[in-house]
């Protein structure tokens, strides 16, 4: 898509909408977060068409998105009990596998997914931009507000821990 | 060259230059513990990709009345725009008729021949090439 394309809001969430949720489901591992960040996120999205530039959409879309996740995180966090139970009982199920059960399990969604959600944040945000949504690296740095050298180095500690968790 | 390890990651996204892509592949072909390392991030990086691209489930778009006074976004501009715009004109033209000092029109006898020509034809003493005067009158209708 061409960076100086004007898009209307109807296309932006038609064409992002799903790419939107599962950067949020992928850092957050919950259907329901997701969905309310997505909805955040679009409605930001309408709001901001207005006054939006022509220039790099993606970096622009991406940023909104990333502070509409941040302010969720900060909102739970002065409300920690919305988000404890899950939280408990995804590490619970966690709790000290055999090493058979974690070659059996390997691989499948629910083992990357949890592993993802082990890694530092800043980690598992550029892990997900990477390869979840499929941004370069100069998009995730003008994303993520971080030198490109900031972003290689999170991406690839992101990915060996990840190695770490799941062989 | 030392073991290029954060590099390794970089390599398998394509976004070194081309002279640190020569260097590590340069370096990996004699190291096998950053080749070990490699194998090991390509994994990683496989594995995230793996993940199903899930849909949005319904209900995930604001809803209309959630949308409230927001601006609609289009590439065209909005009604309420095209509608101010002939309002605008339309006040404009009224001014423009109400506030002009009259003026003179002359109409041409040759011009009418041309319009109405039917009735130059019942005076045969005037033709279009006949001097004419010029009749003065102040704007209003044409009878």
């Amino acid at each position: 898509m061409p960076d100086d394309a004007p898009l209307t809001w109807e296309e932006v969430a038609r064409t992002y909408g799903r790419k939107i949720y599962n950067f949020a489901y992928r850092l957050t591992g919950n259907a329901h977060d997701a969905a309310d960040l997505t909805q955040e996120v679009l409605l930001r999205v309408r709001k901001g068409l207005a006054g939006y530039q022509p220039g790099s959409f993606e970096g622009w879309l991406w940023r909104i998105t990333r502070n509409a996740f941040l302010d969720d995180v900060r909102r739970r966090t002065r409300k920690p009990t919305a988000a404890l139970p899950d939280e408990f009982d995804r590490l619970s199920s966690l709790a000290s596998p055999s090493p058979d059960q974690v070659l059996a399990k390997v691989r499948l969604g629910d083992d990357i997914q949890a592993a993802l959600l082990d890694l530092p944040y800043d980690f598992r945000e550029a892990v997900v931009l990477c390869d979840i949504v499929g941004l370069s690296y100069d998009e995730i740095s003008a994303t993520v507000a971080a030198p490109i050298g900031t972003v290689r180095s999170r991406i690839h500690r992101g990915r060996k821990m990840l190695k770490e968790r799941l062989q | 060259m030392m073991h290029p390890s954060e590099l390794l990651s970089a390599l398998l996204d394509g976004e070194l230059s081309e002279r640190e892509r020569t260097q590590v592949n340069e370096h990996l072909a004699t190291c096998s513990a950053c080749g070990d390392e490699l194998n090991g991030l390509h994994f990683a990086r496989a594995a995230v990709r793996s993940l199903p691209l899930l849909e949005l489930p319904a209900g995930s778009r604001p809803a209309e009345e959630e949308l409230g006074d927001v601006v609609h976004m289009t590439r065209r501009p909005p009604v309420w725009v095209a509608a101010a715009a002939a309002a605008i004109l339309a006040l404009f033209v009224g001014m423009a008729t109400i506030l002009a000092p009259p003026t003179t029109l002359e109409v041409r006898l040759d011009q009418l021949s041309d319009q109405y020509g039917a009735r130059t034809s019942l005076e045969p003493a005037i033709t279009p090439r006949t001097p004419v005067p010029v009749l003065e009158r102040v704007a209003g209708p044409i009878e």
